[in-house]
């Protein structure tokens, strides 16, 4: 008897949660706070240390205590603690992306439920960024920070050394390439192991491919209107294959696609070096200077140069990035952090660490403790145009499954076009699913 | 006949006595098992029912079902998803074929090593010591594990003690966890040799239990150690080998801490098993329907071994 | 002479060249053997080995080509455990750990005792249901207890994991102590029955002290099972604050890169509670591996 009474008893059970289970959320407004707010990225070593300064600035003003919180693998721990209702109450999130897919599932806070007035902290900021805090017309969070990623790091004293003048054009680094390769040094170092650093492979892409097929057919290829496998695509990732190979990068694919990308800056930067050159944005100075190697001397050892320009009439777009701030939670201490966050005092408390390059109109050169930073600085505001780093537009998984893709390209080029294909067929699915 | 004729609970006076109906041990086993199968309903039980229910859904990001959609889940997983199994190509790829690449070498070296090593340590002296070595793996967690075998296949030679060891003979250090097509066998290796250990204590035991006068005999009667091996204590290893195997096999089903933390299922999709797609397809990409599925399917695959598992249990309870 | 001999201090020795004979055929084996131990040591000791130098040490040169003129330092350690958080998480391990091993090793034990001892409808065939539950995965149920644990409110402190480690231990430990219990003299429970024990102080009086071998093989192998756990943690301890040892080594994998520094000494202290044990109660753990050889 007590076996059979088992199963419907569990049935029941299963019935009865899973009518809960569909059922909404509650909106409710702005709750009091309870002293405390908790931040959630997925900021390590140099970077965390330098955003908790601001958060140290903000518990002095508000006497707001805040707990930072962190995780490399950021999605998985959104979705676990969303799924338990038990979500962080502030979330910065790296891809624009995310923005729009918790909005829409209501995990967002818009900057009006929190009760802050969206015009007056948009005034903080241009256009393009406000765009990526936004979803359908409501901003839910702020810009916390940019980064310019056209930017090509290495080290002035080898330059100098082998007679090497900063390059302006492709070819001009090509050339540097194969004058280092012929010196027996190796050019490049490539750090893109796994899910979480197979984002540094589209930073190469994102930054060729704007050069040569132009800001247009860019904007249309990351938002869907044109395919994956157009020769425009070929013609980009060809041009990437000349740098990114066996040849010219530090133990080869194999181990390109072995190590992370704070090892592939090690390659560089480190006190044993063994390549040239890294290609990778503004943060690398931040983490090169903060965490790799503490002995480095800006302008002789470490500096970046622009990323050269491939096709004369497509210029020299800058490709960037930048982090949202979004809250999860509604409540006063939230609301105020996210206000804070948006200021031009947090964001010259930020700057000064070198860490990071504020998107807030407010700050201003003068900010900028080294001349890394500054000159990262000078290049987004100076930009001739500006666009985001594609990956981060792409919606749902897209962004990560184009690492993995460009991952099985380097390794793998003869197999383009069939990879290509098998891209395109999945990004039209996800793009009709928006 | 006991002096102490008092019927009733002995001991600390409760000052009320159980009525009669209570004592009846019908009752009395309830309430002993009530809290664990109580827990194990709950927690185990409707769980189970829940996934199975969940994986005919799709969810959204707080994982409430929005949807259903009967049994597309598995329609997909089983021939649309690439990364899951790839027919396609010669050979085969995908997390299922990876658990299938395990099942086949994880198990058989572990078996064979774990053989080996318990036939070899018997006949020294310091067998305890050599078996004690192979076994402490079996102590530390995967992510441990991970970690170790991390820094043997580093692919720089001053750090990976494997690359060390191949440019001493001239060849150029490989980077064994970037590349796809080295990766699941140094996983593998790592794996087995965390879990030699097992299949060695459970042979050694086992090879210890055949009786010495037998093999005397065999050995007066001439016939060679490899006789004797092959006539003798392999057919009497066929259970606890069946043992092993059984163990080693729902290990590989359940595989995830150490690809999850040594490779993370990279380079690409190249070391994904599947139990790392149910843990990427419901928490990385938000799919807990399609995950649901996929977990459903892990079952699937453990039952015909619970199913062999329970007739051995069964025979072993009637034989004893 | 030789048979005196033989006497007090058993079989006669072999002979030198006897000696001689069965090294040689034996060499091989001892070859083998070193191999083997070559291979299962190696791993472990080059990282113990590492999580004792300085950094500077570590990136300059190989730490075999160290080993004679070794450097050692305890900084590493020192780091890890203050400032990469190491000691909380350990603590949190603990606190995880304990709570997960005692809960069900009792429910097991009481459970189990029923099992054997006490007659009551469809005893055997719920008994075999519960064995069947062991084969269970966990993927099964980390969403559904995740909601569970939402809708009572216990989502962002150790309650979630604790229940959830309990559930899933349960198979194994009826599973095992059902065994051993079953083995007890039926005599000695007779007895007490005719006594006029109740069933709960036969439990406690009479099995559990004759039981401690299984008991304690049980706990070690729960303890170090839910010590050792990775994925469950991943999804069931929210707070960063509560991660256990095994999530925190793991994070400093990805926050710390190649620094071998802080990496080999956070997971030496991640084995160092399992490797102590081991030693101390190894032939425990054994018999609890053995025993339960279908978890």
């Amino acid at each position: 008897m007590r076996r059979k009474m088992l199963l419907p008893i569990a049935a029941l059970a299963a019935l009865a949660l899973a009518l809960g289970a569909c059922g909404g959320d509650g909106g409710g407004g702005t709750e009091e706070g309870d002293g405390q707010v908790t931040i959630f990225s997925l900021w390590g070593g140099s970077e965390q240390e330098a955003f908790k300064k601001v958060l140290t600035q903000f518990t002095e003003e508000t006497g707001i205590k805040t707990k930072y919180e962190s995780a490399r693998d950021f999605l998985p721990v959104i979705r676990t603690r969303l799924a338990a209702d038990n979500p962080p109450e502030v979330a910065i999130l790296p891809r624009p992306g995310f923005v729009d897919e918790l909005a829409r599932d209501d995990a967002l806070i818009s900057l009006e439920d929190l009760g802050l007035d969206p015009d007056k902290i948009n005034e903080n900021y241009n256009d393009t960024w406000i765009d990526l805090a936004t979803f359908e017309d409501t901003t839910y969070g702020v810009v916390a920070k940019a980064n310019s990623k056209s930017t090509v790091w290495y080290k002035p004293k080898s330059f100098r050394e082998n007679g090497f003048e900063i390059p302006k054009t492709w070819a001009e680094l090509e050339q540097i390439v194969k004058d280092y390769k012929a010196k027996g040094k190796t050019p490049w170092a490539v750090g893109a192991q796994g899910r979480d650093n197979s984002w540094t492979l589209t930073d190469w892409f994102e930054q060729i491919y704007v050069r040569t097929a132009g800001g247009e057919n860019y904007d249309k290829l990351f938002s869907g209107e044109l395919a994956f496998d157009d020769p425009t695509v070929k013609d980009a990732l060809n041009e990437m294959l000349k740098m990114v190979n066996d040849q010219y990068v530090s133990g080869g694919i194999d181990t390109a696609l072995g190590i992370s990308f704070i090892d592939g800056i090690g390659r560089v930067f480190s006190k044993k070096p063994d390549a040239e050159m890294y290609m990778l944005g503004g943060f690398v100075g931040g983490i090169a200077l903060g965490q790799v190697n503490k002995d480095l001397k800006v302008g002789e050892d470490i500096d970046f140069f622009p990323f050269p320009e491939i096709k004369p009439e497509n210029g020299n777009p800058l490709v960037g990035s930048g982090d949202v701030a979004a809250a999860m939670v509604n409540n006063e201490d939230v609301a105020k952090l996210i206000e804070f966050l948006s200021t031009p005092q947090a964001g010259k408390t930020w700057v000064s660490t070198g860490a990071i390059v504020s998107p807030n109109k407010g700050v201003t050169d003068a900010d900028y403790p080294n001349e890394l930073v500054s000159k990262e600085a000078e290049q987004v505001k100076n930009a001739e145009s500006f666009r985001f780093d594609g990956s981060d537009l792409l919606p749902g998984t897209l962004g990560q499954e184009f690492g993995t893709l460009l991952q099985k390209i380097v390794k793998t080029p003869d197999k383009m076009d069939s990879l290509l294909a098998a891209y395109q067929a999945g990004a039209e699915k996800a793009f009709a699913n928006q | 006949m006991s002096s102490t004729a008092v019927p009733g609970p002995v001991g600390r006076p409760r000052g009320r006595r159980l009525p009669s109906i209570f004592r009846r041990s019908g009752w009395q086993g309830l309430a002993f098992i009530l809290p664990a199968v109580a827990f194990l309903a709950v927690l185990v039980v409707y769980p189970l029912i829940y996934t199975i229910v969940l994986s005919f859904g799709d969810t959204n990001a707080k994982l409430n079902i929005v949807r259903w959609v009967g049994f597309d889940n598995y329609k997909t997983l089983l021939t649309e998803d690439k990364e899951f199994l790839d027919l396609d190509v010669f050979p085969p790829t995908g997390a299922l074929i990876n658990n299938l690449k395990w099942v086949v070498l994880y198990t058989s070296v572990s078996l064979a090593l774990g053989l080996l090593i318990a036939v070899l340590a018997v006949r020294v002296r310091y067998e305890s010591f050599i078996k004690a070595i192979v076994f402490i793996p079996m102590a530390i967690s995967a992510t441990a594990v991970a970690i170790i075998w991390r820094f043997v296949y580093e692919p720089d030679p001053d750090l990976g003690a494997l690359n060390a060891f191949i440019t001493t003979f001239g060849a150029d250090p490989i980077s064994w966890i970037g590349r796809a097509d080295t990766v699941n066998y140094a996983l593998i290796f790592a794996y087995v040799w965390a879990s030699t250990g097992f299949a060695m204590v459970v042979l050694s035991a086992a090879l210890k239990g055949i009786s010495e006068e037998v093999i005397e005999a065999a050995r007066t009667d001439g016939a060679s150690e490899w006789d004797i091996f092959r006539r003798i204590q392999l057919p009497l290893l066929s259970l606890p080998i069946a043992v092993v195997t059984v163990w080693l096999l729902i290990n590989v089903i359940k595989l995830f801490d150490i690809i999850y933390v040594l490779t993370g299922g990279g380079p690409g999709n190249a070391s994904e098993v599947i139990a790392f797609t149910m843990y990427d397809q419901t928490f990385q990409n938000g799919e807990a329907g399609y995950g649901a599925a996929v977990a459903v399917v892990m079952l699937l695959l453990i039952i015909p071994i619970m199913v062999f598992n329970i007739r051995r249990f069964r025979s072993e309870r009637v034989t004893a | 002479m030789a048979t005196a001999e033989a006497a007090v201090s058993g079989p006669p020795r072999a002979s030198i060249s006897e000696r001689i004979v069965g090294f040689i055929t034996r060499t091989p084996v001892h070859l083998a053997l070193l191999l083997i131990g070559v291979v299962w040591l190696v791993p472990t000791v080059g990282l113990a080995v590492t999580s004792f130098r300085p950094r500077s040490d570590i990136q300059a040169s190989s730490w075999w080509s160290s080993l004679l003129d070794f450097h050692f330092t305890v900084n590493n350690y020192q780091q890890v455990l203050d400032r990469a958080g190491m000691s909380d998480a350990f603590f949190n391990s603990l606190i995880i750990t304990i709570p997960s091993t005692l809960l069900p090793l009792t429910l097991a034990a009481l459970a189990a005792y029923a099992f054997s001892w006490i007659s009551f409808p469809f005893r055997d065939t719920i008994f075999l249901i519960i064995v069947a539950l062991m084969i269970v995965p966990i993927q099964m149920a980390l969403v559904p207890l995740l909601r569970l644990f939402r809708d009572w409110g216990i989502a962002d402190w150790y309650g979630g994991i604790w229940l959830a480690h309990t559930a899933f231990g349960l198979p194994l430990g009826i599973f095992l102590l059902r065994n051993f219990f079953i083995t007890l003299p039926r005599d000695l429970i007779e007895a007490a029955r005719v006594d006029g024990a109740s069933n709960l102080r036969i439990f406690l009086k009479v099995v559990l002290p004759l039981s401690v071998p299984a008991l304690a093989s049980y706990g070690i192998f729960q303890f170090l099972w839910v010590w050792n756990d990775l994925l469950m943690a991943l999804i069931f301890v929210q707070n960063s604050d509560l991660w256990p040892m095994t999530i925190k080594v793991n994070q400093m994998q990805s926050q710390f890169g190649g620094e071998w520094h802080l990496l080999s000494s956070g997971a030496f202290l991640l084995m160092i509670v399992p490797l102590a044990v081991f030693f101390a109660l190894q032939r425990y753990f054994v018999q609890g591996l053995l025993a339960g050889s279908v978890k």
